[in-house]
């Protein structure tokens, strides 16, 4: 979801400059007179957290498509390596994961109509003349990374066809993209480093670089709470286990887990003091860490739903400190168009 | 009446109308936020605000009379008021109130010669469309028609003088804007005669759940614009296009592309060989060909209102930017600390 800034306030410095600087007096007084935005840390949300996130989801596919063996045992370990890493940037969905649905060929979930598997039987069923890299550039998004390796290193059935050529085909297509995504990154990184420099229409003000980080922030604690938690939550009558993500590898509620910490560190990377959205987040991070569900068929029965639902409460919790305190420290606000609805 | 007011409308009602070129022809109409006022705008091709009038409330679309220097200013949903302006003088010339129990929806259209207005409407307590009819001469009420179906949203008048009507389908709490038939919503997007009658309707039986809310006219075509209520993971077109006569056609983005939007547009613009749908959720926008082709998905946060001019697309967004869009990207034309709101009517 946009998010905008409030209209233009005149920019202090920040506060403990000002103190230094200036006394305390002086310091109260324009503190009285003008609200005083903390800035965001855009840098550092570049530098240590989008940049090297993707680097290291590169790095990942990269050792994954370089394994010389096509034994789902042999693959799995480089696998879930690859999954780990990506669940540090996936909710970094602005900029080179959007262009040409980058992020969905790393991830495309949930697939409700199964499209993904469909399209990888007719792929095992042509044989691998086909398997190019243009050629599996050229699929469906839905038939592309992690999810469609997930189908054929944890095959709910036996394969009809021989699945290495696609496993190799579908892991070097996806080390690709993982590369685009690394190199766009640093390109991207420069265009909100200097937001509201001539030039650069991409940000107009450093507030929009802001804005937009902030964004990914409540909008990554959105989906969570809504896609990765809310589909296999289901109701209480009727809970959905099978519609987790992530489910054939063990990796559901690892996913949760990981998309917090990943979360977390955006949080405080970005307003780094940010003590309630950081608690809101620990206790999260502690649910997650104690669900004991590693697939959620634990949510099939009332207690284990239970605890799934508290974590999406904490979750909603989260996101909703993040808004209350990181938004209004940061000078940035919910969407005026995107939350207005028409 | 008290006798200040009385001699207030009396010099209002005398004010000789002026038309658009006395007001500096601006080239668009926009309402915007800024600090905690809401304002009309009128804006120059290079989207610089050429003259503002307060409203009294977050304003939403606005219609232009056709040559007088006058507007209406639409209320958000549910509307209980729209104010003609004269965009000369600043003054309110008429304060809009729908009958008993109906209520505007944020939308109208002139006539060609400008002598009628047309509201969008419903009835508050069910949601059932109506289309108002007012007389401009003193914007009185004339009658209402039935838009057939519930919670008409914008609509679009022809060339011809036919109106298209894009009913919603979604029932909502007169008072809260609650979504209440999600599950059995069914938009459609009829076409009425000049003078009220039905004449063609469509719907979209395998998408009942994407409402139809926003018009656009390309050609012989009528674009529609769509918002989506069902599963968000499921991949819907946010673009149709219509035909009167033929079967409505659905324009989907490519597949990579197909949650740039996140199932919500929030206005759509044509020109003679392009259209081009907003998304303020998705902050993106799409370009498509005259056939519903994609030929672009530009990206910018809260981008919303969209006109064209002469050929030429022009959007704004929440942040206060005005953009030129075309195929190759988004060209900045100007920016303010007003946040543009949903709409942005292209004059004459």
């Amino acid at each position: 979801m946009p998010l905008m800034p409030p209209p233009a306030t005149p920019r202090l410095p920040r506060p403990r400059e000002g103190r230094r600087r200036f006394g305390g007096l002086f310091a109260a007084l324009v503190a009285l007179a003008l609200p005083a935005f903390a800035i965001a840390d855009t840098a550092a949300v570049v530098t240590d957290h989008a940049r090297p996130g993707f680097a290291a989801f590169a790095t990942a596919a990269e050792a994954l498509a370089a394994v010389d063996s096509c034994a789902p045992d042999d693959l799995r370990p480089a696998f879930q390596a690859a999954w780990d890493a990506w669940t540090g940037v996936a909710h970094l969905s602005l900029g080179p994961a959007e262009d040409g649905g980058r992020g969905l060929a790393v991830l495309f979930w949930p697939d409700p109509k199964g499209a993904g598997w469909k399209a990888q039987r007719a792929l095992l069923a042509a044989g691998p003349a086909d398997l190019t890299p243009e050629t599996m550039a050229g699929l469906s998004v839905a038939a592309r990374g992690l999810p469609a390796l997930e189908r054929l290193l944890y095959p709910a059935e036996p394969l009809a066809a021989d699945p290495c050529p696609l496993i190799r085909a579908t892991a070097r297509d996806m080390a690709r993209t993982a590369q685009d995504l690394a190199r766009d990154w640093q390109g991207f990184g420069d265009l909100l480093l200097s937001a509201g420099q001539p030039g650069n229409t991409r940000f107009l003000s450093p507030a929009e670089a802001t804005q937009a980080l902030f964004t990914q922030l409540v909008s990554g604690l959105e989906s969570l709470a809504d896609r990765r938690i809310g589909r296999p939550l289901g109701s209480f009558d009727k809970p959905r286990p099978d519609l987790a993500e992530a489910r054939a590898a063990g990796r559901s509620q690892r996913n949760i887990l990981l998309s917090l910490i990943a979360l977390r560190d955006l949080a405080q990377k970005l307003s780094p003091d940010s003590p309630q959205t950081l608690a809101a987040f620990d206790r999260a991070i502690a649910l997650a860490e104690t669900l004991h569900d590693p697939d959620l068929s634990g949510i099939a029965q009332p207690a284990g739903r239970l605890k799934l639902d508290i974590l999406q409460q904490a979750v909603r919790a989260t996101r909703d400190s993040a808004i209350a305190e990181i938004g209004p420290a940061l000078g940035v606000g919910l969407g005026f168009n995107a939350l207005d609805g028409d | 009446m008290r006798r200040r007011a009385f001699l207030a409308t009396l010099a209002a009602a005398l004010t000789p109308r002026l038309t658009w070129a006395d007001v500096g022809s601006p080239v668009f109409l926009a309402a915007g936020k800024r600090d905690e006022d809401h304002f009309l705008h009128g804006l120059s091709a290079a989207g610089e605000s050429l003259f503002r009038i307060p409203l009294p409330a977050r304003g939403h679309a606005a219609a232009a009379h056709p040559t007088l220097a006058e507007a209406v200013a639409f209320a958000r949903r549910p509307g209980t008021f729209a104010l003609v302006i004269d965009c000369a003088t600043g003054a309110v010339r008429h304060r809009l109130t729908p009958p008993d129990g109906m209520q505007f929806n944020g939308h109208g259209a002139y006539s060609g010669d400008g002598s009628l207005l047309m509201t969008s409407e419903v009835v508050a307590e069910t949601s059932e469309g109506r289309i108002g009819l007012w007389d401009t001469a003193r914007y009185t009420r004339l009658t209402d028609w039935p838009s057939h179906g519930i919670g008409p949203h914008e609509i679009r008048r022809l060339s011809d003088g036919r109106l298209a009507v894009a009913n919603g389908g979604i029932r909502t709490d007169p008072v809260d804007r609650r979504k209440l038939n999600l599950p059995d919503m069914r938009p459609n997007l009829a076409l009425l005669s000049e003078d009220g009658a039905l004449l063609d309707r469509i719907d979209l039986p395998d998408l009942r759940q994407n409402s139809i809310r926003h018009l656009a006219l390309s050609g012989d075509s009528i674009a529609f614009a769509m918002q989506w209520e069902g599963d968000p993971s499921e991949p819907v077109p946010q673009l149709g296009l219509w035909t009167p006569g033929s079967p409505p056609r659905l324009c989907p983005p490519p597949e990579a592309e197909a949650f740039a939007m996140q199932g919500y547009a929030g206005s759509v613009a044509a020109t003679r060989d392009r259209i081009l749908v907003t998304s303020p959720r998705g902050g993106a926008l799409m370009l498509f060909d005259a056939k519903g082709r994609h030929i672009a998905t530009h990206h910018r946060a809260d981008l919303c209102g969209a006109a064209s001019t002469q050929g030429t697309f022009t959007v704004t967004d929440g942040s206060g930017a005005v953009w030129t869009a075309e195929d190759r990207g988004l060209s900045p034309l100007s920016r303010a600390d007003t946040r543009w709101d949903n709409h942005l009517v292209a004059l004459g």
